[in-house]
């Protein structure tokens, strides 16, 4: 009896995640223009009032759906380029110039906004419940001081794949040595309530010269933290040569269509002590660099691999299963989060076998390339 | 709503075989918390807990009255100790038959 195991790339949601998402950095917005972001299918509009407050708004006008992206801040309203209504940032039309009187239900979509850790966040839920403030993802402390060297803030869009192959990466032990060259010597995975962990410990692979994770000089201490669906927060420790460095990186992204994101991610560097602030800034640098080369890898995998709703596992493997049962309660409706999904969950990977194995491998391939090498000479 | 939607019936059965085979009740040695453990290998381990069981740890409640921040989603050291005894008593079988 031969059993063939079919793929069951599954139908994904027709609909976005519950939960704060984060923007972008507060300060892009705050020039008084109106910034257009794609998100949730959509577009959202975002413009600073002059309290200070950061508003966003869905991008389309609900007069003759004009592009209010395209339009200007006046006073504390986005103006539609189209006929000139006026948009408060509590959704409401607020004034039409050419009007005797606004309409009664002139109300848009509007998402809640705060602000984190230097960044914008936005409530987004499809069932329009009020922003849940409890869990925010936690204030960094030194964070924006001059501890710390500023926001190195980049965006990619991703196209063709689904958000949830990025929240895969939280349980996937594996992937560290083949897409980023790293041997993780330690990993596990907690799940708890809103919150999905992934603690690991890696060295980089002498045989390539990976970014990221990948240099053979350094060894990495790392714990991340989805705050929710979209926002984590990476606390890493990065031992190079003996010098070791703080790194927080924010991984986020935003849903924009059933198949596409808008990742974002951004590093902090606690900046070294009796180093100048060049020096700092050239470091914070050399991370962001590095580490967005490290989003690239995974970016160029999840372009040319196919959804699967039925990953097969073998022994080393993370706890996927789980770690897309706590992904789907912010999927369903409030009422319908069953226990598993918000049940704390622990699982340790047993690492052992696997480096046993990739230490061969690394070993045999720095031999081959000695070879090449030394014939390669003996040739010249 | 649904979301993830699986087209296969047998989809289900690995999600139940994930999740839920093998998991062998464990209490905790310190207090009131009984979890579910399962152990592929030595260093393997998986713990599911319930909303009952994490609510009686006491090392989770002083934790949880802390600002969050990099450590608060560590494990409880005495669950994990119970575990290893659990273990060493042979409670708790170590080995993944079934490959997972
Ligand atoms: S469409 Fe926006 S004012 Fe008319
Ligand atoms: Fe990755």
């Amino acid at each position: 009896m031969t059993e063939t195991r079919m793929l069951d790339q599954g139908t994904t949601p027709i609909r976005f995640a519950r939960g704060w998402h984060c923007l972008g950095l507060a300060s892009d917005f705050a020039d008084g223009k109106p910034h257009a972001v794609p998100g949730f299918g959509g577009k959202l509009v975002v413009w600073q009032d002059s309290e200070g407050e950061l508003n966003a708004l869905d991008g389309y006008c609900r007069h003759m759906g004009g592009d209010l992206t395209q339009g200007e801040v006046k006073g504390d309203t986005i103006a539609c380029p189209f006929h000139d209504w006026r948009w408060g940032g509590d959704g409401k039309c607020k004034a039409i110039p050419y009007a005797r009187r606004v309409p009664l239900r002139a109300r848009t979509q509007r998402y809640e906004t705060t602000v984190r850790n230097g960044q914008l966040l936005v409530w987004h839920d499809p069932e329009g419940s009020a922003a849940d403030h409890d869990i925010l993802p936690p204030e960094l402390p030194d964070v924006m001081t001059d501890k710390y060297t500023p926001w190195s803030w980049h965006t990619k869009e991703i196209n063709g794949s689904h958000c949830r192959e990025l929240i895969d990466n939280v349980a996937d032990m594996a992937h560290f040595y083949y897409v980023h060259f790293a041997f993780p010597t330690s990993f596990r995975n907690i799940f708890d309530g809103h919150t999905a962990t992934q603690f690991m410990e890696s060295k980089g692979r002498p045989d390539t010269s990976g970014a990221g994770y990948g240099d053979e000089n350094s060894t990495l201490k790392s714990v991340a933290t989805y705050y929710g669906p979209a926002y984590m927060i990476n606390w890493l420790e990065v031992d190079y040569k003996g010098f070791v460095t703080e790194v927080i990186l924010i991984n986020c992204h935003i849903p924009t269509g059933p198949e596409t994101f808008t990742l974002q991610y951004g590093i902090s560097v606690r900046k070294p002590e009796g180093l100048d602030d060049k020096t700092c800034a050239y470091i914070a640098e050399r991370y962001t660099e590095s580490f967005g080369e490290g989003f690239l890898q995974d970016v160029a995998i999840w372009e040319n691999k196919v959804a699967v709703q039925n990953p097969l596992l073998c022994e080393e493997d993370g706890p996927v299963y789980q770690l897309r049962r706590w992904y789907e309660q912010f999927y369903v409706d409030v009422a319908d989060v069953k226990p598993e999904m918000v049940d704390r969950f622990e699982f340790e990977v047993d690492t052992t076998k696997a480096n046993e194995y990739w230490h061969a491998e690394v070993a045999e391939n720095l031999a081959k390339r000695a070879s090449a090498e030394a014939s390669a000479s003996a040739d010249a | 709503m649904a979301s993830f939607v699986p087209t296969s019936e047998e989809t289900l059965d690995d999600l139940r075989h994930y999740t839920e085979d093998r998991l062998v009740e464990v209490a905790c040695l310190d207090c009131l918390a009984r979890v579910r453990v399962k152990k592929n290998s030595d260093h393997q381990t998986s713990v599911q807990w319930t909303a009952e069981a994490r609510s009686d740890c006491q090392e989770f409640v002083r934790r949880d009255q802390r600002p969050g921040g990099r450590d608060v989603h560590k494990p409880c050291a005495r669950l994990m100790a119970s575990i290893d005894d659990a273990v060493r008593a042979g409670d708790v079988p170590v080995g993944a038959y079934d490959g997972y």
